[in-house]
């Protein structure tokens, strides 16, 4: 259900202020939604004012640069730092991407950053994606071919592999599914882009033999129909793809097949 | 001392795109043109019962209220056919490029305005 206001205990308060000690010139200001468990406080934006000419180009040298340097009691997600693992997923200026593919020349002002939206948080910059992996899950992404061996390859041409493309690149970091409205009122039946794409990946591999089942199984006007190409996961995909057309080759694949 | 965890923050932070502005006018003006749908049936049944309701119709549409009405009614109707010929558009699995949905979102916007224009000098006997 569309649900406008945060519920009280996660109405956001104002923070702290960490004031710089370095005594540089440059100076950027960048507030963090913080939220510790142990607490039992509500959520609330730090600010924190960091040296930026020591500071390399991506938001999440920033984000190290503050734990290491400032707070380190600073909880978020990280591993790779290439756009490649999808953990540093968070809302950055409004607008969901990776941390470490994005540069804070691109933002004006005061970088704010919050977790991903319409999540239960864990710690700080952490959601909990456990309904997203269910989801996930219940697409059943692997691939399903029984007549064929076990053992030999399967051959693919090179235009049935093709239409993998801008769909098999999907790391699975949630940035598209938490900025869809849809997905944010409807979480818990609607699959959102990130597992529709995937879905759709499953559905158009030629090596496949379970495409007619697959496309029974999400067709269903809350896990597929809820997509109203709103088009907020096209423009957050940090990989650039297009979950938004996938979902729409979904649904026409749906209108024109026999089931 | 566990605390029921938060709900992160979301259509409160998350920054609007044309394309997500234009789907939600799409559905506002759609619960509007329904509403405006039965209010001009009203309006016609109400010709039906008689000279006086003219009259009377006729001053109500020519205050500001009513020219307000006629103004806003005929640019959510722009606006929703515009739309819609986007989304069927969309529909058919072209114009998903995020480029094309910022022209495409543009074209709806400002159309609507353009054919709002366009409908109220028609109205004035303008051409």
């Amino acid at each position: 259900m569309v649900q406008i206001n945060l519920p009280q205990n996660s109405e956001v308060k104002k923070g702290k202020y960490f004031k710089d000690k370095t005594g540089s010139k440059n100076l950027r200001r960048i507030n963090i939604y913080r939220w510790d468990p142990s607490s039992g406080e509500n959520p609330r934006v730090d600010t924190y004012e960091v040296d930026m000419d020591n500071c390399p180009s991506k938001v999440l040298d920033i984000l190290n640069k503050i734990k290491n340097e400032i707070d380190p009691t600073l909880a978020y997600r990280r591993s790779c730092a290439h756009g490649v693992c999808g953990s540093c997923a968070m809302n950055i200026g409004g607008k969901n991407g990776l941390a470490c593919t994005t540069p804070h020349k691109e933002i004006n002002g005061d970088i704010d950053i919050y977790p991903l939206p319409h999540l239960k948080v864990k710690k700080d910059l952490i959601g909990d994606l456990d309904g997203l992996y269910k989801q996930y899950q219940s697409i059943e992404p692997w691939l399903k071919s029984n007549s064929k061996s076990q053992t030999k390859e399967i051959i693919q041409s090179k235009e049935d592999r093709a239409k993998l493309d801008g769909a098999y690149e999907c790391i699975m970091c949630a940035c598209c599914s938490t900025s869809c409205p849809s997905y944010w009122w409807n979480g818990d039946k609607y699959l959102g882009p990130a597992v529709l794409l995937q879905a759709y990946r499953w559905i158009i591999d030629s090596r496949d033999e379970e495409r007619q089942v697959r496309l029974k199984k999400v067709a269903d006007e809350l896990k597929l129909y809820r997509c109203h190409t709103i088009l907020n996961c096209t423009s957050a995909c940090p990989k650039g793809l297009n979950p938004a057309k996938a979902i729409a080759e979904i649904k026409k694949m749906l209108a024109t097949a026999n089931i | 001392m566990e605390n029921k965890a938060p709900l992160s923050p979301h259509i409160q932070i998350y920054k609007w795109h044309i394309s997500s502005l234009v789907s939600i006018t799409h559905r506002i003006t759609g619960i509007i043109n329904i509403i405006g749908i039965t209010f001009i049936c009203l309006l016609v049944s109400l010709l039906i019962l008689g000279e006086n309701n003219y009259e009377m119709i006729n001053l109500f549409l020519s205050s500001m209220i009513g020219k307000f009405i006629i103004l806003g009614l005929t640019w959510s109707f722009s606006f929703q056919i515009l739309s819609e010929i986007r989304h069927l558009i969309m529909d058919l699995g072209y114009g998903f490029d995020l480029k094309i949905t910022k022209i495409t979102g543009l074209i709806v916007i400002t159309g609507s305005i353009v054919l709002t224009v366009v409908f109220y000098l028609i109205g004035k006997n303008f051409f």
